[in-house]
C-alpha cells in the first residue's frame, strides 16, 4: 500500500523529492497534522499538499490550517482543499458581537447552487473516509478587487473621471450575484472587499469563501448588505477615509459625526464632503449606511434599484 | 377594521411577556375583545451545528421553550381576567426544521415582521401588538427590528409597541 502510494506520487510528480513524500491521508479530521508532502485521498483522486493557505489582514499573515493548497495528482490541476473545521467564534463588527460559525455544509450547498455561475468561485464537495465534507475549490487566477482599485494610478478626481464607471459597473454585477444567493435563501456570510476577485482571463468579478454562518432572525440578509455597503464605500472613494487620512484635505472641516459609518465610527461615508463632484444620487446610496440614516435597505434588490441609475451620472472614460 | 380583534405576536422573550401583560390589563375590563397569541417559530439554522443530531436537539429545545411560553402567556392573560374563550393561539412552524410537520403554512424565516403582517391580514385583525427590545440604530441595522418593520409596514390597523 505504502509503496503503491509512493509510486503514484513518483509517477505523477516525478520531480517531487522522494524523501519529502509524507502520509496518505484518508481521514482529514486532524487537519493540523496534515502538511507538506502528505497526500489526501478523496473519491478517485489524490491531492498532494503543499502548504496551508493564509489570508493577509492588517499586514499580518493569518494562516488557515484547515485550508490546504494542493495539486491533484491525476489531473495535474492545482486545487484548494477546505477541510472540516466547525468553529464557533465571535465576529466583532464595530461595537457589536455576532455569534458566528464555520459551516462546511453551507459552503458545499452554495458550491452546488453556483456550479454554473461564473460570478462565484467554483468547486465541489466529497466525503473523506471519516465522513468529513471536504470542499475542493478551483483556484481563481486574478486579483482582489480592492488591490486593483488601490493600485490604479492618479488621485481621486482622475479615478472618478476615468475608472469609477467601469468599477461600479463591475461591482453591480457582484451585487447581483449576492441578490441571486438571497433569492435562493442563502447568505454569503462574509462579504468583504478582499473576498471579491477579478479573474484575469475573463474580467469577471467572483465571490469567494461562503462558509460563514451566523445567527440572525429579524433581518437575515442585513450582514451581507452591510458588507456590500462597505465595499461600495471603497469602490467610490478608491480607499477608506478615516480622520488621519483626510485631516488636511479640502472639505474636511465640514465633516460632522452623522457623516460617518453607522457601525464604524471613524469611517467617513459622506464622501461628497471631500469630493463634491460625486453625484448626489450615488452619495445618497452611501448615506444609507451612515450614522444619520433613518431608513436602511432591506434587500439587495432595493440597494441595486438605487445604485444602477447612478451609473448614468458618472463620466465614462 | 375591528380593533377589538387583537393579534399579539410573541417570542419567548421578556419583552413579549411585557406585551402580554399590557394586553391583559387593557382588555380585561372590556367585553367583546378577542386575543390571538401568535408565535412565528424561529429555530436555529442547520448551518450552525456540526451534525444533524445536535441540530435536532437544539430545535427540540427551542420548540419546547416557545410552546411553553405560549402556555405561560395564555395563563397570564386568564389571570388578568381575559376570558379563556376569548383567547386563541396560532403557532406557525418553521419551514426549515428537522421535524416532519404537516402544517398547511410554515415560516420561511426571512422576515418575522412580514409573516406577522400576513397573519394580521389573513385573520382580519384590527390591532397588532409586539414587544420591543429597545435596540440601538446599529443593532437595528445589523440584526433587524421586528417592531420597527411593523411600524413602517403595517396598514389599516392599530399598532401597539410595548417596550
Amino acid at each position: 500500500m505504502d509503496r503503491e502510494f509512493r509510486d503514484l506520487v513518483r509517477y505523477h510528480l516525478p520531480d517531487f523529492p522522494i524523501r519529502r513524500i509524507g502520509r496518505l491521508v484518508r481521514d482529514t479530521t486532524d487537519f493540523t497534522s496534515i502538511g507538506y508532502g502528505d497526500v489526501i485521498a478523496l473519491g478517485d483522486n489524490h491531492y498532494m499538499v503543499f502548504r496551508d493557505e493564509a489570508e493577509r489582514r492588517f499586514g499580518l499573515e493569518d494562516f488557515k490550517f484547515w485550508v490546504k493548497r494542493c495539486k491533484c495528482l491525476e489531473t495535474g490541476e492545482p486545487a484548494i482543499l477546505k477541510l472540516v473545521f466547525h468553529e464557533e467564534f465571535t465576529q466583532q463588527i464595530g461595537p457589536m458581537k455576532i455569534r458566528s460559525f464555520r459551516s462546511e455544509t453551507k459552503e458545499a450547498r452554495i458550491l452546488d447552487l453556483v456550479r454554473n455561475d461564473p460570478r462565484f468561485m467554483h468547486g465541489f464537495s466529497l466525503l473523506d473516509d471519516a465522513g468529513n465534507l471536504v470542499r475542493v475549490i478551483e483556484i481563481i487566477r486574478g486579483k482582489q478587487m480592492d488591490t486593483i482599485i488601490e493600485d490604479l494610478p492618479g488621485d481621486h478626481l482622475e479615478y472618478f473621471k476615468t475608472k469609477l464607471h467601469e468599477m461600479l459597473t463591475l461591482f453591480i454585477t457582484a451585487c447581483e450575484a449576492i441578490d441571486f444567493l438571497h433569492d435562493n435563501g442563502e447568505r454569503h456570510g462574509d462579504i468583504r472587499r478582499d473576498h471579491l476577485w477579478m479573474e484575469t482571463r475573463t474580467g469577471i468579478m467572483r465571490w469567494i469563501d461562503f462558509d460563514y454562518a451566523y445567527e440572525a432572525h429579524a433581518n437575515p440578509f442585513a450582514l451581507d448588505l452591510f458588507g456590500l455597503g462597505n465595499s461600495l464605500l471603497f469602490v467610490v472613494g478608491k480607499q477608506v477615509f478615516t480622520p488621519p487620512l483626510y485631516k488636511d484635505m479640502e472639505g474636511a472641516n465640514n465633516i460632522i459625526p452623522e457623516d460617518f459609518s453607522l457601525i464604524f465610527k471613524n469611517r467617513l461615508v459622506n464622501l461628497r464632503r471631500l469630493f463634491p463632484y460625486i453625484p448626489k444620487e450615488l452619495n445618497t446610496v452611501l448615506m444609507h449606511f451612515a450614522a444619520e440614516a433613518e431608513i436602511y435597505y432591506d434587500s439587495v434588490e432595493e440597494f441595486l434599484d438605487d445604485l444602477r441609475p447612478c451609473l448614468a451620472h458618472l463620466p465614462k472614460a | 377594521m375591528d380593533f377589538k380583534k387583537i393579534l399579539l405576536a410573541v417570542d419567548e422573550s421578556e419583552n413579549a411577556m411585557r406585551a402580554v401583560d399590557y394586553v391583559g390589563r387593557i382588555v380585561s375590563d372590556g367585553t367583546s375583545f378577542q386575543v390571538q397569541l401568535l408565535c412565528i417559530e424561529r429555530l436555529p439554522h442547520r448551518d450552525l451545528y456540526p451534525d444533524e443530531d445536535t441540530w435536532k436537539k437544539a430545535c427540540e429545545v427551542a420548540r419546547s421553550d416557545m410552546k411553553a411560553f405560549m402556555n405561560k402567556a395564555r395563563d397570564r392573560l386568564v389571570k388578568l381576567d381575559v376570558p379563556d374563550s376569548a383567547i386563541s393561539e396560532q403557532y406557525v412552524t418553521s419551514c426549515i426544521s428537522p421535524f416532519t410537520d404537516t402544517a398547511p403554512k410554515c415560516s420561511r424565516g426571512t422576515s418575522v415582521a412580514h409573516e406577522i403582517l400576513e397573519a394580521l391580514k389573513a385573520g382580519g385583525f384590527g390591532t397588532v401588538v409586539v414587544g420591543r427590545r429597545g435596540v440601538s440604530k446599529a443593532e437595528e441595522f445589523l440584526f433587524g427590528s421586528v417592531s420597527n418593520k411593523i411600524i413602517h409596514s403595517a396598514k389599516d390597523c392599530t399598532v401597539w409597541v410595548v417596550s
